[in-house]
């Protein structure tokens, strides 16, 4: 099974890259949250035989939208399938009330739109849609704060190119012509939103802007503050939404006892 | 009534149910789960001298309700949000039916909500008028993830919706309660959706539209219709709890609504029996905006700005006179009963 400080209690038999999987299952993320499942202590276990994996996927309650958990059951299947050695997955989902007809689709690669069909199932591209880009928007928020609580003005803000802006140990550092350097924030805040730009495909050269919009284009100045308002309301929304369910996953594990995957 | 500094502020529970959850009452293993599910949320963001016990949850009864909403909770009235979930409970989770029974002991203390489903088609309409005709209906619930048969929701701008929206003002139903929350069942999109309260609003500009639970986990896309739709209003319960486990995102959520809504347009619930108005408004009142908040959304949650979610925001809607119904209670059963 696995053992990494976000997951301590899995021990794998020899013969398997257990970097490759933590780091692949540490990508996955929860769609609605867009926090990685590691970190909300979704994943409850992880065992390996003979080349199949067994997750446990605990969700915080019995009634999590079906949509969301297929979307994470699928991920991680993929996610796991492109690790060698790995040839089969399986995702448990537990007591979720859709937990038989999830696991049984996403273990034969059925798409949502057919394991579902008879319950108003379609497509889950659109939604996915919708989500990256809200994700987008509050990786970008935190970002923007940063930028502005190191007293980066919006001229500033918008004129930003990436090859300016350098991570350095916790931090990044903002280097710009003829102007002194500034310390920025988080080198994290910064790695998770190109981690998203590149999802979308946007140019990441050095001569890029660091602000664009979801689509990649500069942000004009004039707009920024206006966009940035909006971004912090899809911030909150996230977190406060994400909070709520670590508070009722925690008490689901108090109350069960035993030992858990801590987060 | 809470009284802060000698001065009454009337309260109004926006958003409170009765219900029947006892396992004589699941009519499938999902009665059994949806309940469990709640108490998830209740064990899982009350203070913990707050839980109760699985069994009292599942039938907390009349007069636990009474206690906890007029005698030890401040609350002056309470607008029952009926529920149905006719597929998980065989007599119903809280309906009309159930909560008229509640409301005609304390006549002046509810408000009652009915419901439509847009699936009966015309054959429901008789129904829907026979409701109105017989029970004291002072709004609307509506439920748009609720299961029926084959299907898993319903949206409020499918063309039944828009017959029955029409057949409730004539009614005279002023107020609509539309239940937006925390994702529970989904059709593949998003059942809890907010997008369909904007085009109800829109074509119906006389009814006011509360979204409950803010649409979170859709709080931005709530925001962005409340702003567009001066007949949409923010019902408070879910973002309530926050305010014991997590003031720092109740902080953020207020100063978000406050921004986008103004004060004049947010209306407290507790969600109770998942969360008790006596705590609550207990930690509502002593909260404040922390400074940086202020002066980043430029809003503040004053003592005027809680007497309005607390109480007048909610009677301005429903069209109650404050001293004059403060006065009627005054003299009612309870009111004889806490002071006796």
């Amino acid at each position: 099974m696995v053992r990494s400080p976000l997951f301590p209690e899995c021990e794998l038999p020899s013969g398997y890259d257990r970097a490759a999987i933590l780091e692949r299952l540490g990508r996955v993320l929860d769609p609605e949250l867009d926090e990685p499942l590691l970190q909300l202590g979704f994943i409850r276990s992880l065992e390996i035989h003979d080349g199949h994996v067994f997750v446990t996927l605990q969700l915080p309650t019995s009634w999590c939208a079906v949509n969301f958990a297929y979307m994470m059951a699928e991920d991680i299947r993929h996610a796991l399938l492109g690790v060698e050695g790995i040839g089969a997955v399986s995702v448990q989902l537990g007591d979720h009330c859709a937990a038989a007809e999830i696991e049984a689709a996403v273990s034969a690669g059925k798409p949502f739109a057919d394991a579902f069909a008879g319950e108003g199932g379609d497509g889950l591209a659109a939604l996915r849609g919708v989500f990256l880009r809200k994700g987008f928007l509050s990786r970008q928020e935190r970002l923007l704060r940063e930028l502005r609580e190191a007293g980066c003005s919006a001229a500033v803000i918008c004129s930003l190119r990436i090859g300016e802006v350098t991570p350095e140990a916790e931090t990044f550092v903002i280097r710009q012509t003829g102007a002194p350097q500034v310390k920025g924030g988080s080198a994290e805040t910064l790695r998770r939103y190109l981690e998203r730009r590149a999802e979308f495909g946007h140019d990441l050269g050095p001569n890029a802007r660091l602000i664009v919009d979801p689509g990649g284009k500069p942000m004009p100045v004039e707009r920024l503050e206006a966009y940035y308002r909006d971004a912090r309301t899809v911030r909150v929304s996230l977190e406060a939404n994400g909070a709520f369910c670590r508070a009722v996953l925690a008490k689901r594990r108090a109350t069960a006892g035993g030992a858990d995957v801590q987060s | 009534m809470y009284s802060h500094d000698g001065h009454d502020i009337f309260v109004i529970d926006g958003h409170m149910h009765f219900w029947d959850a006892n396992p004589e009452n699941w009519k499938t293993r999902h009665g059994e789960s949806w309940i469990k599910c709640f108490h998830a949320f209740h064990s899982g963001l009350s203070p913990a001298d707050e839980v109760w016990a699985f069994d009292k949850f599942c039938r907390y009864g009349e007069e636990v309700l009474v206690n906890d909403l007029f005698r030890s909770g401040y609350v002056d009235m309470a607008i029952l949000n009926s529920t149905y979930l006719y597929e998980f409970y065989k007599n119903g989770f809280n309906t009309h039916l159930q909560n008229s029974v509640i409301k005609a002991k304390h006549p002046d203390r509810f408000l009652l909500c009915g419901s439509f489903d847009p699936r009966d088609e015309e054959a429901g309409f008789d129904a829907f008028r026979r409701m109105m005709a017989e029970y004291p209906i002072s709004g609307l619930k509506l439920y748009t993830a609720e299961w029926r048969g084959g299907s898993r929701g319903w949206r409020l701008n499918d063309p039944w919706a828009s017959k029955y929206l029409a057949l409730a003002q004539e009614s005279g139903v002023k107020n609509i309660h539309v239940h937006k929350g925390p994702t529970v069942y989904p059709l593949s999109a998003d059942a809890f959706d907010v997008r369909d309260v904007d085009y109800a609003a829109t074509d119906f500009p006389d009814l006011n539209f509360i979204v409950e639970h803010v649409g979170l986990p859709r709080l931005d896309d709530f925001c962005w219709i409340a702003t567009q739709e001066s007949n949409v209003y923010a019902g408070l319960s879910v973002a309530m709890a926050f305010v014991h486990l997590r003031p720092k995102y109740f902080g953020e959520i207020i100063a978000n609504l406050l921004f986008w809504l103004g004060p004049d347009k947010l209306l407290f619930g507790s969600d109770y029996a998942i969360w008790s108005p006596k705590w609550l408004i207990d930690k509502f009142m002593a909260f404040e905006l922390p400074e940086d908040i202020k002066q980043e959304y430029h809003v503040d949650l004053t003592l005027d700005t809680k007497r309005k979610i607390l109480g007048e925001n909610a009677a301005r809607l429903y069209g109650i006179d404050i001293p004059a119904q403060s006065a009627k209670l005054r003299s009612d059963a309870i009111a004889a009963k806490r002071a006796g």
